[in-house]
């Protein structure tokens, strides 16, 4: 329902903050498990999800009631990753934009036949349910390609509303979901490999 | 066919995300494609097999609790304010001071007992569609795979001393199926980091994955969804054994199957088979 900018100033403090716990407190273990994966840690993972709800709490007369609420607060914790001590030394180390050479305009990224992988030993493991292994290879995806896949698969979000927490266009969510999955394949064929050399 | 089609359309179609247009398009390669349509449940597959092993860490039980003081915060701070001011004019006798307690003490282990068992049913529910999903994710697996079982053979003599050393526990094959059911062999696999036996039988055409894992404390037959993605799930248990079959057949068909596979269990305990 959508509320009229006036209106919303109406809503008391108490009131205002319990709406705020309705909505945000069941997004406390997702909030928590992507922060884990991004910052590698459960100290900086609490850190980051503490002060995404108390800027979200802060935040939440701005916001506009029968929106996206999750794509809202998702999107105040990936921005508060990325001016936190672990997402500054992460964007230190990996590209995050542009240098990812991706297109931001909508619609199907081209990839040579090369890039799609038609022999895939890897679904052997994947069909085993083998999480480590999986797990690994999301450990080695860089930031800007692990959220977008944890957004999507975990979280199952729909590509707009992965667009709107991350603040880019859907062609490039498409593009680096894509890439995501690329990597991980990848990434399972060399343990593949890995583990043949070890058993010959 | 020269022109597969690209990987982000084949991840878009994993995602649910192409439009009409697309969807058709890609839909009449597929129809034509035998490698692409081979990567498209790939894509699949990984997007699910991804969605599991992503949902990896929890906040500490005592995070929430934390994270509902800070919100409350201010409010708290205005009430412990009120209150202090209060504090000199009140005069509360020893007997109104226990009364107070106890009533406070039964509210806290009310609120408790009501958290806990939420929490335990949440908990049950998701994991038990976890399983669900995990199982019709392997019975899906083994079908689009095509591939031959670990065990071939039709005679449950020889597929159920294959398991011997394989499993740690020992199950019971029934004998004179039905003419239409066929055992086809057996595989080894691990459903939630688990030795699982995985049977497969046939009914007709329609191809039939029974799964046989040691019974723990937590995990009985008859809490699993009885449908999930169109295919069928039945459950039976005994006292050692929790066993699942899944198939598109006929749910009456596969609960005969799992029916006279539960039955083996009890009727031919102490006979080796």
């Amino acid at each position: 329902m959508m509320r009229l900018p006036w209106k919303r100033t109406d809503r008391g403090r108490g009131s205002q903050t319990s709406e705020f716990e309705e909505q945000a407190l069941p997004l406390l273990p997702s909030l928590y498990n992507l922060a884990y994966w991004l910052s590698r840690n459960a100290a900086d993972a609490e850190d980051l999800v503490q002060e995404t709800f108390l800027k979200a709490l802060r935040g939440f007369a701005t916001f506009e009631p029968g929106t996206n609420f999750k794509a809202w607060i998702f999107r105040i914790l990936r921005n508060t990753y990325l001016t936190s001590r672990s997402g500054l030394a992460a964007k230190r180390t990996v590209s995050w934009e542009d240098e990812w050479g991706e297109h931001s305009e909508p619609g199907p990224t081209p990839y040579p036949e090369g890039a799609i992988d038609r022999q895939t030993p890897e679904m052997n493991l994947i069909r085993m349910g083998d999480r480590a292994a999986l797990q690994n290879a999301m450990e080695q995806l860089p930031p800007p390609l692990l959220e977008v896949i944890l957004l999507c698969d975990v979280e199952e979000m729909k590509y707009k509303e992965i667009a709107m927490a991350l603040d880019i266009p859907i062609g490039t969510v498409m593009s680096r979901i894509a890439r995501a999955r690329a990597s991980i394949r990848r990434a399972l064929e060399v343990e593949v490999e890995a583990a043949r050399e070890v058993n010959l | 066919m020269t022109d597969h089609l690209p990987a982000s359309i084949l991840s878009a179609l994993a995602d649910g995300e192409l439009s009409a247009d697309q969807l058709a398009t890609a839909n009449q390669h597929l129809s034509q494609c035998p490698s692409c349509t081979k990567i498209a449940l790939h894509h699949s597959l990984l997007k699910s097999a991804t969605g599991k092993a992503g949902q990896r860490f929890s906040p500490a039980p005592d995070f929430h609790v934390r994270l509902t003081k800070q919100i409350r915060g201010d409010s708290t701070l205005q009430g412990l304010s009120h209150r202090d001011a209060a504090r000199p004019t009140m005069r509360v006798s020893r007997s109104y001071g226990w009364a107070i307690a106890i009533t406070a003490l039964l509210l806290l282990g009310g609120i408790f007992f009501v958290q806990y068992s939420r929490n335990r049913s949440a908990t049950g529910s998701t994991r038990d569609a976890a399983l669900a999903v995990e199982i019709c994710d392997l019975h899906i697996a083994m079908l689009a795979a095509n591939t031959t079982p670990e065990v071939i053979s039709s005679d449950r003599h020889t597929v159920k001393p294959w398991f011997q050393g394989k499993l740690p526990f020992s199950f019971n094959l029934p004998d004179n199926l039905p003419s239409d059911i066929t055992l086809d062999g057996a595989n080894l696999t691990y459903i939630q980091d688990r030795p699982t036996a995985q049977l497969l039988y046939s009914i007709g055409k329609h191809r039939v994955s029974v799964y046989l894992q040691q019974r723990t404390s937590e995990r009985t037959s008859g809490e699993l969804p009885q449908e999930y993605s169109g295919f069928h799930i039945v459950a039976f248990s005994t006292s050692q054994i929790l066993g699942i079959a899944v198939s598109d057949v006929d749910a009456a068909r596969l609960s005969d199957l799992a029916g006279r596979i539960d039955q083996a269990q009890t009727e031919n305990a102490g006979t080796p088979k």
